[in-house]
């Protein structure tokens, strides 16, 4: 009975009950992307770091992975370190540089890691093998466009490139062993990689026991956080990160989205609240008359709030259920947007759907409903029986 | 007794001064007069400095998410600490103007060995591609907004006009031509939506200070992060008032086409 007198209702004024209906959607768009915008970064990047199993990661003193292009010297002295650690499992050193390879009288120029293919974290193999031996490189598909080079091909590598004298402190020829997906490359970068031994070799004495990075894998989840102090105490060149203190790092550089996500969320809720609230009053506004009528054949008080109640609630779980497939339509339109942030893994969204996302946006929207109809349901009821009567007939 | 003295300071070398940032100043509670030691590695031996100076940031965008502190040293001296020798670099060259610009850029690159001289517009579109990013990313976000703000005005609206059903019913009984009635609705419409935006920009103005204090506060920059312009609130002031404008016109017609009695529910 209920839910028919609230139905005719929102019939009654079908123009209105649409228009408000795509306001809420629109709103409820905006909320869903907001808050998977909030969340979204955080476990994309969490998921990341966690994707090869490595929980810690240790970086030049003061700074994160990559982050500049200072190394770490002495890497095989910090490995030997590391291993005094009962509770270390597998290390993974990794070394950064940029390598130049000449093609057809041009130079390409490429970002290149220099790993332990054993034990690294940073690639997927798509096809080919691993770079086991000294000569040995692997190439991502955006090495293999922009060079034309093939798997099988040997191509020149040069590192160290000195622009005073134009001269490179390395230079080796390599073969292509294989393709492979960096994890944390950017798009469209070129990426290579090939044995921490190589690159080492090829940059020159002052390269030639240095490392950018060493990822870490604890036998223990439970004593990640241990073996992390230890490292910072024991090592003093080094800031040793779990993905708690990666993630802490990355929220602070990336604040701004959360924030703007947070004010953009709460204006969203607030203007479908807005919305539906004033459809409400003015709905129950013209039905003054009739909601009164009610009241005297004895239709009881919280019988008038729930009917309108629900008049809010049902515009908004309708305009509510349409703006979420709207909001994930949007969200993969300004994820793609986010996608050209320079330096930004692939595989990071900012619009990461979670359920929970969806569950929390509906979940708001319907209290926001709930909100809206009681203020009008409220004044609807108390309304005096005979004076506004009176009014009605009179009018 | 003095010349002892006069000569051991002559021989002193200079004490070596350097500026820091104000962030640092103020997380590691250093003034100016104080003495720190300055190396590029952690852990090997430094070179003690004075703190001559705390510097304000620039208003860097590229700066405002990273939490690194900056020192500012002499040229020489941060060679020598650095273990870098007489090399820099670049070099920031001023030019008198924009033919000797050209002239200075060709005359470096064909003659000088190791160095390229880059326009500095040149390189500031090269290094503003997240700045790109993120503009491109609120523009798409204003557009959504844009969408949601004008279904609210069109909406909010048409509640307005729908209100004066009677008032219209009993305008039109009373013999008031369709076309009085139209004009009325919209020129109320118009004002309401004027007033709408009056407050709108009072609004705007103040959450764009707000959003300057928070944020200015926040990353500790002087960066501006929200500018209400002339521009900005043209824009904002002529949708809302072609939307509401358009909404009451939609509206009114809709009332007058509709018989009065009707209008009174009869």
């Amino acid at each position: 009975m209920i839910l028919r007198l609230a139905w005719s209702s929102l019939r009654r004024h079908s123009t209105r009950t649409l228009l408000a209906m795509l306001g809420v959607a629109v709103a409820t768009a905006m909320l869903l992307d907001m808050v998977m915008m909030s969340s979204g970064l955080r476990e994309s990047f969490r998921e990341l770091l966690l994707s090869r199993g490595f929980q810690l990661r240790l970086a030049p003193r003061g700074t994160l992975p990559f982050d500049t292009d200072a190394t770490i010297e002495n890497a095989s002295g910090i490995i030997a370190r590391l291993r005094t650690n009962p509770d270390v499992g597998t290390i993974s050193p990794v070394l950064g540089a940029t390598i130049h390879v000449p093609v057809n009288g041009r130079v390409v120029t490429s970002s290149s890691l220099g790993v332990d293919p054993r034990v690294q974290g940073d690639y997927e193999l798509l096809s080919g093998k691993d770079p086991m031996a000294a000569d040995e490189i692997v190439v991502n598909d955006d090495f293999i466009r922009e060079t034309g080079a093939k798997v099988g091909d040997t191509i020149e590598v040069s590192t160290g490139y000195n622009p005073q004298l134009r001269t490179y402190s390395g230079t080796r020829r390599l073969v292509i062993t294989g393709r492979a997906r960096f994890i944390y490359g950017a798009s469209n970068q070129l990426a290579t990689a090939m044995q921490i031994s190589t690159l080492q070799e090829m940059g020159g004495q002052s390269r030639r026991d240095d490392a950018s990075l060493f990822m870490i894998k604890v036998r223990d989840d439970a004593r990640v956080e241990s073996v992390r102090e230890w490292a910072e105490r024991e090592i003093p060149d080094v800031s040793a990160l779990s993905i708690e203190t990666a993630l802490a790092q990355v929220d602070q550089r990336l604040s701004y989205f959360r924030q703007l996500a947070l004010i953009l969320g709460t204006v969203s809720l607030f203007v479908g609240f807005l919305l539906v609230t004033t459809l409400v009053t003015v709905s129950v506004n013209e039905r003054v008359g009739e909601i009164t009528v009610m009241r005297a054949l004895g239709v009881s008080r919280a019988h008038v709030v729930q009917q309108i109640v629900i008049e809010g609630v049902a515009i908004t779980l309708a305009g509510a259920i349409a703006g979420l497939g709207l909001g994930l339509i949007t969200a993969r339109y300004l994820n793609a947007i986010l996608a050209d942030f320079p330096g930004l893994p692939v595989a990071i969204d900012f619009f990461l759907f979670q359920p929970r996302a969806a569950w929390t946006a509906l979940g708001l929207l319907t209290l926001s409903g709930i909100a809206a109809g009681i203020y009008p349901s409220f004044r609807a009821a108390s309304l005096p029986i005979a004076t506004t009567l009176r009014e009605e007939a009179i009018a | 007794m003095l010349l002892p003295l006069i000569a051991l300071l002559i021989q002193l070398p200079a004490q070596r001064t350097i500026a820091i940032d104000e962030r640092l100043a103020e997380d590691a509670k250093i003034a100016v007069g104080d003495k720190l030691i300055v190396s590029s590695k952690p852990g090997s031996e430094g070179d003690t400095v004075v703190v001559s100076g705390v510097l304000r940031r620039g208003a860097d965008p590229s700066e405002i998410a990273r939490s690194e502190y900056q020192v500012r040293m002499h040229l020489d001296h941060l060679q020598k600490v650095a273990g870098y020798g007489d090399r820099v670099d670049r070099f920031a060259v001023a030019t008198r103007g924009e033919k000797e610009t050209e002239a200075a850029m060709r005359a470096i690159n064909s003659a000088a060995f190791g160095f390229e001289a880059h326009r500095s517009r040149d390189i500031a579109v090269e290094t503003s591609r997240t700045y790109q990013v993120v503009s491109r990313f609120h523009k798409a976000i204003g557009v959504i907004t844009i969408v949601a703000s004008a279904i609210f005005l069109l909406c909010i609206m048409l509640l307005k006009v729908e209100e004066r059903r009677r008032d219209v019913a009993a305008l039109r009984l009373m013999g008031i031509s369709r076309a009085t009635v139209v004009k009325a609705i919209v020129a109320e419409a118009a004002l309401l939506a004027l007033v709408g935006c009056a407050l709108g920009v009072l609004v705007g103005f103040l959450s764009s200070r707000f959003i300057n204090w928070h944020y200015q506060a926040v990353y500790r920059t002087p960066l501006t992060f929200s500018l209400v312009t002339p521009g900005i609130v043209t824009l904002a002031v002529s949708l809302s008032l072609v939307l509401g404008i358009c909404a009451g016109l939609a509206a009114s017609l809709r009332l007058v086409r509709t018989p009065p009695l009707s209008l009174f529910g009869r």
